[in-house]
């Protein structure tokens, strides 16, 4: 097959793959601002005979939204926080010092990401029930107050700077917080960056360990307040359903369509989850 | 300052440097691990803070239990769907993005989009797309004149619409994977090849794929370890139904655990994921010593 020859083919098959993947998206905005009479429609109404935003209203009716957006925001604001500035420590320690079981503890942070939260979920549950954490942001937070993902990534991107710099803040007299606060945090930002960014995702996406630990509905996340707001045996409305999945999805969506170029590269080189 | 002081005060920075870190991990992370195989050879009864030692009968009641025996072949077939279908597709597609064409850019952005949105919400959609009377792919069969498929509904296809779901939203993290992959083969033995006359199917699998095995070989570990993990699109899509067609390990271990109090017996089931995990990870290990090459 020439060159010539397969150019359309190809742009056939990218974009009919492109169709097949845009379609799901496409399909939960039309039918969130499409009246009821045009979602049950045969033939379908690819375009609403006119755009409609009551299915939003009875979604804010059924669920607390601004709720949910605010628990999913609060977890990965803390999480992010506190895991880049222990990450930030702990990944100059060991970059930077040598010191006995240096390795030992290394080991240890890293194995943490073999064992996922599937598997300590029934003890780390137990644990919490006893100091009355459950149901509770503390809850939901407990196993992401660090990350390991984190401190390696930091770790190696501390690694490529030149320990001059480090030694000559020490002439100058500064102590080491400051080193790492001041010095070393700038010179990092790009990782910096990237480790927020997939910790943000993780988190804001997260389901498996809030939907174990929480049982109100004030504190449910923007994943857990979706998957639990079709009732299984109630009467199915897909107008508000689609409304809900759009209000839960659209922000991080919006947010992707602006940053995607520092997003996929991001995740494509360190893998997604902490 | 001499160095002797300088460097036990910088023992002192270190272990404070990492002991948030460490800490947090040994409360939050490693204990619960231990204790959670610890609990499966117990009997749990958490509200009356009772802990009854009785060996392997967790893995007994495991291994006598169908509805068990049936999460672990659904999730075996799981991975062993969602594995190779991503890795083929991901690297068909990578191919065709490894060619510069108007749009490139766009494109890939939209391949990628599912993987960066909540897999609750994305199979929320999906669930509505699949709908027997008005979900959009009947719609799209009956158009076609096509028969109408029960898809989540019948035991016979419920398990493969989760699959295909799961497809669809890791299929661009596979293609970018791989895109990288193929961009840093050196272009010299696509140029020696062609002047041997070597066709492009011929260069595709003598040179592309040999050369992408570690690539490979990282997204067969990276796919087979969440797809033994998966939850969050069959809780929402089928809820392990219907007739336990879709149950998978994780679902059976969460309603064990957090639906019926059967703490000891879903810890079981926990152990068992962890050997299923740690088995991926030494195969891992083993095949890392083979190709040692990493980009």
């Amino acid at each position: 097959m020439g060159r010539a020859a397969g150019r359309p083919l190809l742009y056939l098959v990218v974009a009919a793959v492109a169709v097949v993947m845009v379609l799901p998206f496409y399909w939960m905005v039309v039918t969130a601002v499409s009246p009821a009479s045009d979602i049950l429609a045969f033939p379908p109404k690819w375009i609403p005979s006119r755009l409609t935003l009551e299915h939003f209203t009875v979604a804010f009716a059924k669920a607390p939204w601004l709720t949910y957006y605010q628990n999913s925001l609060v977890v990965a604001v803390v999480s992010v926080g506190s895991s880049l500035l222990f990450g930030l420590f702990a990944g100059y320690a060991f970059a930077v010092y040598r010191f006995p079981l240096q390795n030992v503890f290394f080991l240890l942070i890293l194995s943490t990401l073999m064992v996922p939260v599937q598997v300590t979920s029934v003890a780390l549950y137990i644990m919490l029930a006893r100091i009355e954490w459950v149901d509770s942001y503390l809850g939901i937070l407990a196993p992401n107050f660090a990350s390991a993902f984190g401190v390696f990534m930091i770790r190696q991107g501390i690694k490529a700077i030149p320990l001059d710099l480090v030694e000559a803040a020490r002439m100058d007299g500064a102590g080491e917080v400051r080193i790492v606060l001041t010095i070393i945090a700038p010179l990092i930002k790009t990782t910096l960056a990237t480790v927020a960014m997939i910790l943000f995702l993780g988190s804001w996406n997260d389901f498996l360990w809030p939907v174990i630990v929480i049982n109100s509905q004030e504190l449910r996340t923007l994943p857990v307040g979706i998957a639990l707001f079709k009732d299984p045996y109630g009467s199915i409305n897909y107008g508000p359903l689609m409304a809900a999945t759009v209000i839960a999805s659209g922000p991080m969506l919006l947010a992707y369509a602006v940053s995607q170029k520092f997003m996929i590269r991001g995740i494509a080189l360190t893998g997604l989850k902490g | 300052m001499g160095l002797a002081r300088l460097r036990s005060r910088h023992l002192l920075h270190a272990y404070l440097f990492i002991a948030p870190v460490v800490l947090l991990f040994g409360v939050f992370r490693v204990v619960p691990a231990v204790q959670t195989l610890l609990y499966s050879v117990y009997k749990v009864e958490l509200l009356r803070g009772r802990f009854t030692f009785i060996g392997l009968d967790n893995f007994r009641d495991l291994a006598a239990e169908p509805a068990f025996a049936q999460a672990m072949v659904n999730t075996l077939v799981y991975v062993a769907a969602i594995v190779p279908v991503s890795a083929a597709l991901g690297l068909a597609l990578a191919v065709l993005f490894n060619t510069r064409f108007p749009l490139r850019e766009l494109f890939k952005a939209v391949y990628f989009a599912p993987m960066v949105t909540s897999t609750a919400a994305a199979a929320m959609v999906w669930w509505w797309l699949y709908n027997p009377q008005f979900g959009l792919f009947n719609v799209l069969l009956r158009l076609a004149h096509l028969p109408d498929q029960p898809w989540l509904m019948s035991s016979r296809t419920a398990l493969t619409a989760i699959i295909i779901f799961s497809v669809w939203k890791s299929l661009g993290y596979n293609m970018v994977i791989y895109l990288a992959g193929l961009q840093s083969i050196p272009q010299q033995f696509y140029e020696a090849a062609m002047i041997d006359g070597a066709g492009p199917i011929r260069r595709f699998w003598r040179i592309s794929v040999p050369l992408l095995a570690p690539t490979t070989t990282f997204l067969v570990i990276y796919n087979g370890i969440l797809a033994f993990q998966v939850f969050d699109q069959v809780f929402v899509l089928t809820g392990g139904g219907p007739a336990n067609a879709t149950n998978v390990v994780v679902l059976d271990l969460y309603r064990q655990a957090f639906e019926r109090y059967n703490f000891g017996y879903a810890a079981a089931e926990a152990a068992v994921l962890f050997a299923l995990i740690l088995g991926i990870t030494a195969v891992q290990y083993l095949y890392s010593k083979r190709f040692e090459v990493a980009y």
